[in-house]
């Protein structure tokens, strides 16, 4: 404590004053960020969006020739896969991710309960995440996707010929819900995790003056967690948005990539689709963090 | 945040007995628990099939005649490549590890500058980059990513797997939810004794923030372990291939290899496993002690 108490000393007889000593220390913290930010993704984003208007002519000295927006043209008006797919894309996150969100509140606030094995279900509904995130799913996935047109796991343990009894349209019916249901479920672990870790925030006087208050749960719930753990629920949306855009199964992303990368090395064009890609996206994201912002509660401030 | 329940010292009250709402839920909760099993243990059960049931159609999900011989395949399909499995794997812990501890410092250290403890000129600006950042997926800008790797000389070398990824704002924005959680009035005890930023940072905020960096260090480990494409993109000789990659050479080449990938995959899941059994038991020990329990 000594060094600090004299060099507060020291910095109070350079006459420096508080707020431009905040402002310093608080640019000092923010630096290492901001030089990998500048370098990977600033960068290389405005390169990208320099080079979506060109064609790249020669891969071996990387030659480019400005072309305008021929490639946005193509994008929307020639390219047959690339609208559908952003269509599909979307409108799958639109369903799925609150879904995500409340399933994940929920679980996250019973796993928070005293219970018996509470540590051992808390790993449960992280694995997904350790082994679904990965291209070991994905791997699976594609083995019997292909094949089947369906979830292999779903499959696999034979709950289709129980309800095939009921009836073909019914059955289709159970079978996209528990395809849609089996990947929302294995997506919810980082969410979880989250949530818990938020949940383990929330100081637990407030819950005692609650109690002493005489509050049902219920009042709890609605009164002292949810907007104590509000920040968390935006931070926990942005996540879920963010992932479902840019996982492995994205179809987009993985047209992108083989656009650019496989074989046909057509740069200039996965550029433009990225950006357009990243124009929806970013659309989205500010309107859930406009929405989310007015909503949330931050104990800090005043 | 964890430790703060320690100032007002509360115990967890206990009540003795289960009450028929718990056991509800614990049934619930097993139920839930067993479906979430499920890719672990078709994993598991994958890497134990013969070559024939692999590629059975229909697929079926439980193996019929249990066998090790995939592991075998897979040392014989990596004894074939002139390094051993296990450099791929010193790679893989050598990049992940380095990446989850680099994130977690400089995540926390933007997250406490931008959080609602300072105010500086800029920082609004500096939170929306932090955000839009957030946006980008690393296919989009992996040309460029690609030439400016190139530019630095770091293709083939273990720094185009780390400096890259620590780039993305989420671990700042991660950070910064929660450091925006933790009480005004401990900071401001903290200034009033005259704590410089790099004190309150190291003795108030890491330490108060525990459940939030060990959560972002299982989510960026179990990303950074699985991420095939920066070494594939990033690495040229075979000495500095991650394992994401060479399970991809492996399982990916011919349907004979099919029973080696399915072994590799079953030693890929465990790392991840472990990382997350170590930081969550923190997670939970921290939790423990301070009594902040419902």
């Amino acid at each position: 404590m000594s060094t600090e108490a004299s060099r507060a000393i020291r910095v109070r007889r350079l006459r420096i004053p508080l707020h431009t000593q905040q402002a310093i220390m608080g640019y000092l913290f923010i630096t290492p960020w901001i030089v990998g930010f500048l370098l990977f993704l600033a960068y290389p984003l405005v390169h990208s969006f320099w080079l979506s208007f060109n064609n790249l002519e020669n891969l071996v000295n990387f030659q480019l020739r400005y072309i305008g927006l021929q490639n946005y043209v193509e994008a929307f008006l020639i390219d047959v896969n690339f609208l559908p797919m952003l269509y599909t894309t979307i409108r799958n996150a639109i369903i799925d991710v609150p879904l995500i969100i409340v399933f994940s509140l929920f679980t996250a606030i019973v796993v928070n309960q005293r219970l018996p094995g509470q540590g051992f279900f808390r790993a449960i509904f992280f694995l997904p995440v350790v082994i679904g995130s990965g291209l070991v799913i994905q791997q699976l996935f594609n083995q019997y996707q292909a094949e089947m047109g369906q979830a292999p796991l779903v499959r696999g343990i034979d709950v289709p010929t129980v309800i095939l009894v009921v009836g073909p349209e019914f059955a289709r019916t159970v079978l996209d819900l528990m395809n849609r249901l089996a990947l929302v479920l294995w997506r919810t672990g980082v969410q979880i995790l989250l949530f818990l870790a938020g949940l383990q925030g929330i100081s637990s006087t407030l819950y005692e003056a609650a109690r002493v208050d005489g509050a049902s749960e219920w009042e709890k719930f609605w009164k002292i967690t949810l907007p104590m753990i509000s920040p968390i629920i935006l931070l926990v949306a942005i996540y879920t948005i963010v992932d479902s855009f840019t996982d492995i199964f994205n179809p987009i992303l993985n047209y992108i990539k083989n656009l650019a990368f496989a074989g046909q090395f057509r740069m200039g064009y996965a550029a433009a689709l990225g950006w357009i890609y990243f124009i929806v996206v970013f659309a989205l994201m500010g309107l859930v963090f406009w929405i989310g912002q007015r909503h949330t509660f931050y104990a800090g401030e005043r | 945040m964890s430790t703060y329940g320690l100032y007002y010292g509360i115990k967890p009250v206990r009540r003795k007995g289960w009450s028929f709402g718990q056991i509800v839920l614990f049934l619930f909760l097993m139920g839930l628990a067993a479906f979430m099993m499920l890719p672990l243990v078709f994993v598991v059960v994958n890497a134990l099939k013969p070559l024939d049931e692999l590629l059975l159609f229909p697929p079926r999900f439980w193996v019929q005649r249990p066998t090790l011989s995939n592991f075998g395949d897979l040392l014989l399909a990596t004894s074939a490549t002139t390094v051993p499995f296990v450099r791929y794997i010193f790679n893989s812990v050598i990049v992940s590890v380095s990446v989850v501890v680099l994130t977690i410092l400089i995540g926390s250290m933007a997250a406490y500058a931008l959080s609602n403890k300072h105010k500086f000129p800029g920082q609004e600006l500096f939170f929306v980059l932090v955000v839009s950042s957030l946006m980008f997926a690393s296919e989009v800008t992996s040309i460029p990513r690609y030439l400016i790797v190139n530019k630095l000389g770091w293709i083939d070398h273990y720094w185009a797997l780390i400096i890259p990824p620590l780039a993305g704002g989420y671990g700042v924005f991660l950070m910064k939810q929660f450091i925006d959680q933790v009480p005004r009035e401990i900071i401001e005890a903290a200034i009033i004794d005259g704590a410089s930023d790099w004190t309150i940072f190291w003795k108030l905020i890491m330490p108060g923030a525990q459940s939030a960096w060990a959560t972002l260090g299982i989510t960026q480990f179990v990303a950074t372990w699985n991420d095939a494409f920066s070494a594939l993109i990033f690495t040229r000789t075979e000495v500095m291939k991650t394992l994401p990659l060479m399970l991809q050479t492996v399982g990916g080449g011919s349907i004979a290899r099919a029973g080696a990938g399915a072994a590799a995959t079953f030693l890929m899941i465990f790392p991840p496993i472990i990382i997350f059994v170590f930081l969550q038991s923190r997670v939970v020990e921290s939790m423990a002690y301070s009594g902040i329990k419902s």
